[in-house]
């Protein structure tokens, strides 16, 4: 199951662009998955709920975008501060 | 509370295909070929890289790097075919190979005492596909007691090999297996696909396919290395191109 591994990486990416401290505070990861992209977006989804909404995350929630051919990008995230 | 919104716009695979390029300049500049052998379960991978262990190992100095979900049982049976280095990689339940862990593989492997590696992914025919694992190409191996419409159930699998390698030809006689039917499915997914017919357990068709590895050993020894090729291609082949640079 590659989407397990797909989710650890989006939220290594996360990571990376609010550090390991603010994790807690992302409430929304935006991903654009496309038809072609080889991902099974309900199994994604399962993964990324099960680690966002555990720590180092707080309660995080995934929204993905469907889109068009092989796009599997992390699109920007939704911090509270 | 506010919210602040963080704009990211990242590939997810951007840091895997960022090994992968560095894994393709380092096979590059040794001048390496490395074939990532792909398949389903069962297909027969292990026995015909044993097979061809034995038969060019007299000839060429071939890695294999092995990917398996648990056990080392597929390095151990090959390691028993060669003197040369067999890495095991053992996944602990992930479903492919990435370039991360063919980084540390290599790091094991001294690639200026290397003619050829291979790299036999776990067995599963869709996610490896998503993976570059900065290999000279991928082979999909399929053997006759699949279904012969696998290629178009698997598409990305066989859209992104280069060659395949149709095992167990053997059992034809005894099978309902339509060979020329399964190869049109595979050339309507991928037209440029080139096909090897074997079986690894009679050694029929192996011939063929070692000549062709011995081909592309030769064929990288004298290859300037510059742009194209590979399934990563387009990111893949940076370093090959500064080597070039450095011998001109």
């Amino acid at each position: 199951m590659h989407e397990m591994s797909l989710a650890l990486e989006i939220c290594r990416i996360a990571e990376e662009h609010v550090g390991t401290a603010a994790l807690g505070d992302v409430r929304t990861v935006v991903l654009e998955v496309g038809d072609d992209a080889g991902v099974e977006v309900s199994s994604l989804e399962f993964c990324l709920e099960a680690l966002l909404g555990s720590p180092p995350f707080g309660a995080a929630r995934p929204v993905i975008e469907p889109a068009a051919g092989d796009v599997l990008r992390v699109k920007y995230l939704e911090v509270e501060t | 509370m506010k919210v602040r919104t963080i704009e990211v716009r990242e590939r997810v695979m951007a840091r895997n295909d960022e090994l992968a390029a560095a894994v393709r300049s380092r096979l590059g500049a040794a001048r390496v070929p490395a074939f990532n052998l792909v398949s389903s379960p069962g297909s027969g991978k292990t026995l015909l890289l044993e097979r061809t262990l034995e038969r060019l190992g007299d000839r060429l100095r071939m890695a294999v790097v092995t990917g398996d979900v648990q056990t080392q049982n597929d390095a151990d049976r090959l390691a028993a075919r060669t003197d040369r280095l067999v890495q095991a990689v053992v996944t602990n339940g992930a479903c492919h190979l990435d370039a991360s862990q063919v980084t540390s593989a290599l790091d094991a492997v001294d690639l200026e005492d290397t003619d050829l590696l291979f790299i036999e992914n776990v067995g599963n025919l869709v996610c490896p596909a998503s993976w570059d694992l900065g290999e000279t190409a991928r082979v999909v191996v399929f053997s006759v007691t699949e279904g012969e419409d696998k290629p178009v159930k698997y598409p990305k699998m066989f859209r992104l090999a280069r060659y395949a390698v149709l095992n167990k030809v053997d059992l034809l006689p005894h099978l309902d297996f339509d060979l020329e039917r399964a190869m049109a499915f595979a050339r309507q997914v991928n037209p440029d696909l080139r096909f090897f017919l074997t079986s690894a357990r009679t050694g029929e068709g192996m011939d063929e396919w070692c000549a062709f590895l011995e081909d592309e050993v030769a064929a990288a020894r004298a290859k300037v290395w510059a742009a194209g090729g590979g399934p990563g291609a387009a990111a893949g082949h940076g370093g090959g191109a500064a080597v070039a640079a450095g011998e001109a």
